[in-house]
């Protein structure tokens, strides 16, 4: 290979690798506009909380999404100045907080388990500067740092009622004969695990006899293998599938509408974020991430910030809750509705305790 | 127990999950005679995928969508021709540099179009192409039911995939097109000492693998899910690549590999229910596909002999 060609190859190459990094520009670029207009006769807001969202970024109709919901209800109920920095590449965690830091924002959100490995290197650079981590656990306590879990096996124990009720019921043609609900998960981690401890013990509770399946895909994007799942489950008799797999639960919904079954969505109330999803979503298990950020913008201005500490966000707290029936509203029974809200209440008033793992 | 496993859905599964694998490993058998090594099939594919999907949301025209994913596969392979063709870059490099652009602008276009990453809105997809009713009871009935549930629920593409496994097998073994494209890829010397266009003849072969490769994407999108997730594709494209050299380099060949690796698939979906009597961790049976394609790849390489000129960029002078 002569000097010329090679030359011309590496600049090839270089370009290639370029335009492949273009998203993580983009994402970066973004920011720099300017979020508002400055007012001058406003007055100096109380606070000035700010998110990173993780590698999904915003528009991901999930947990980054609901935090940046949190965020504006922060802004325009308590007045507090926001701003969100995405991130393209797990590289861009530290980049995003360093600047957000200098900026001077706290509380600063970090969104998503990826980051919390970059919160516990970065917060002791910045000891006045407050952070929560969203679906983070701190095992060792930084002062400046809280936690924000969620109890998903609570939420996940009420789609299971649902779910256990329902595969006994006729309220809908596409409820079979057979005893048996299914659960698709993604990758096989503690965290995943707990929605399906919540939604087996659920089940359970309300139909001692019901069999659970439960499948795990091995991936959060793979829709082809959820779509294979689902199939397999609905071949074994599940009416009702439970998915905690990420997009992968969009290929289930598509098993679901094609050999009819019911789903129950994950994270998010996803009758309104999967469009056209209306004819099989029973309803969904929502994490209110959303509310765990107003609620620490909201300890943090009534000096109350519980720094040091990992705080779990279950139903009693408002962190978990069943999202509405939508389309099922008028045919689901009035049996099932109740046993939802006696669960709630069993769950609230600690008379029930929802397993971890199953 | 044995009966929740061995179901016609088990044998409709592995057909569907090799499909995808089959299209792409037959253009990487293709590409691969013609001596270019093609570990681009993941991203030719994951673009395919994408175009697909966004034509058929602009239009809802699900055949407009998949003539899609074929121009884009054959347009992003083009890079790939021109790099290791034109410029005799290392293949291995340019490949992984296609997969890398394909993560990202399939990615960075999800957020221009649709203002978000992560997964587009459904899209109309192609069913199943026959719709046999199930008669009455009897043994006859039974055996119908399966040979039904097995062969006769798939979508178009699923069916193409037979078709152009033995339409290739028959055009590389047995035309005189492929005569010239095994030979490019043993000894393509010899054949540019003929008269024959070494490059041209190259070129040809990397687009069909990207045609190939595209249309792997549209039956993912199009025909199994209907919508579009970014890296949705899952290393299918390496898997094809396993598939392609356990299949000897041969049409055929790669598509019951991938058969093997599909039903491999479906099996270890239908084993993960046994979790519910024995207590094995899901990873054990996730595993079990990918063991098998290294097991069967390591046991069968030692007879499997490459294009001798696979990989070496063609110097004329």
């Amino acid at each position: 290979m002569n000097a010329k060609t090679s030359r011309i190859l590496a600049l090839l190459l270089a370009l290639m690798l370029v335009v492949a990094f273009v998203p993580g520009c983009a994402a970066e670029e973004e920011p720099a506009e300017e979020p508002a207009a400055e007012e001058p006769v406003a007055e100096e807001p109380a606070l000035k909380a700010a998110m990173v969202t993780d590698v999904g970024g915003l528009g991901d109709k999930s947990f980054n999404d609901l935090a940046y919901e949190g965020l504006k209800r922060a802004e325009s109920e308590l007045g507090v100045e926001i701003e969100v920095l995405e991130s393209a590449e797990i590289t861009d965690y530290e980049t995003n907080i360093d600047s957000l830091a200098n900026a001077g924002f706290s509380p600063i959100f970090a969104v998503g388990f990826l980051m919390t490995d970059t919160v516990v290197k970065m917060a002791p650079q910045y000891p006045d500067t407050l952070f929560g981590g969203v679906d983070e656990f701190f095992e060792t306590p930084i002062p400046n740092v809280v936690g924000l879990n969620f109890k998903e096996e609570e939420g996940s124990y009420l789609a299971g009622v649902v779910a256990g009720m329902a595969t006994v019921d006729k309220f809908d043609t596409r409820l079979n004969d057979k005893n048996v609900i299914g659960f698709v998960g993604g990758m096989d981690t503690p965290l995943i695990r707990k929605f399906e401890a919540g939604y087996a013990a659920g089940a359970k509770a309300v139909n001692p006899d019901v069999q659970v399946i439960a499948l795990y895909t091995g991936s959060f994007t793979d829709q082809a293998k959820g779509k294979e799942l689902g199939l397999s489950l609905i071949e074994q008799g599940a009416d009702v599938i439970y998915a905690a797999a990420g997009a992968c639960g969009t290929g289930t919904i598509q098993a679901c509408q094609e050999k009819g079954a019911l789903f129950i969505g994950v994270d998010a109330d996803q009758y309104l974020t999967v469009p056209g999803s209306g004819d099989v979503m029973l309803t969904s298990m929502m994490k209110r991430v959303d509310n765990a950020v107003y609620m620490t913008i909201e300890s943090v201005i009534n000096d109350e910030f519980a720094g040091g500490t990992n705080q779990v966000f279950g139903l009693k707290e408002g962190g978990v809750e069943l999202a509405p029936y939508h389309d099922f509203e008028s045919k689901v029974p009035q049996a099932i509705k109740d046993a939802v809200q006696k669960a709630t209440d069993d769950i609230v008033g600690g008379t029930i305790t929802v397993p971890e793992a199953p | 127990m044995l009966d929740s496993i061995i179901t016609p859905d088990l044998f409709a599964a592995a057909i569907r999950i090799a499909t995808p694998l089959a299209l792409a490993a037959i253009g990487g058998t293709i590409c691969e005679r013609s001596g270019v090594v093609n570990i681009a099939l993941e991203g030719i594919m994951l673009t395919g995928a994408f175009f697909g999907t966004a034509v058929v949301l602009a239009t809802g025209e699900p055949w407009l969508g998949v003539i899609a994913a074929v121009v884009a596969g054959i347009s992003i392979s083009a890079v790939h021709a021109f790099a290791s063709i034109n410029l005799r870059s290392d293949q291995t490099v340019s490949g992984t540099a296609i997969n890398l652009l394909a993560l990202g602008v399939t990615g960075f276009l999800m957020k221009l179009w649709y203002g978000h990453p992560g997964t587009t809105d459904q899209i109309k997809t192609l069913g199943s192409v026959f719709n046999f009713e199930a008669p009455g009871g009897g043994v006859l009935a039974e055996v119908w039911r399966w040979v039904n549930a097995i062969l006769f629920t798939h979508s178009p593409i699923v069916y193409l995939a037979i078709i152009i496994a033995i339409v290739a097998q028959w055009a590389v073994f047995k035309t005189r097109w492929g005569l010239r494209l095994r030979a490019l890829g043993e000894h393509p010397r010899a054949v540019d000492t003929v008269g024959v266009n070494v490059a041209r003849g190259r070129w040809i072969a990397v687009l069909m693998s990207g045609a190939l490769a595209g249309l792997a994407g549209a039956n993912l999108t199009i025909e199994q899910v209907g919508s579009f997730t970014e890296n949705m594709t899952n290393g299918r494209g390496f898997i094809a690549l396993a598939a392609n050299i356990f299949g000897r380099w041969t049409p055929i060949g790669s598509y019951l590999a991938s058969l093997l690796f599909g039903f491999a698939d479906a099996l270890q979906i239908k084993l993960q229910i046994l979790r519910g009597v024995i207590n094995v961790p899901p990873q054990f049976f996730q595993m079990l596909p990918y063991i098998l394609t290294v097991v069967v790849v390591a046991g069968v390489i030692g007879r499997a002999v490459a294009p001798a000129a696979s990989g070496v960029p063609y110097r004329k002078d």
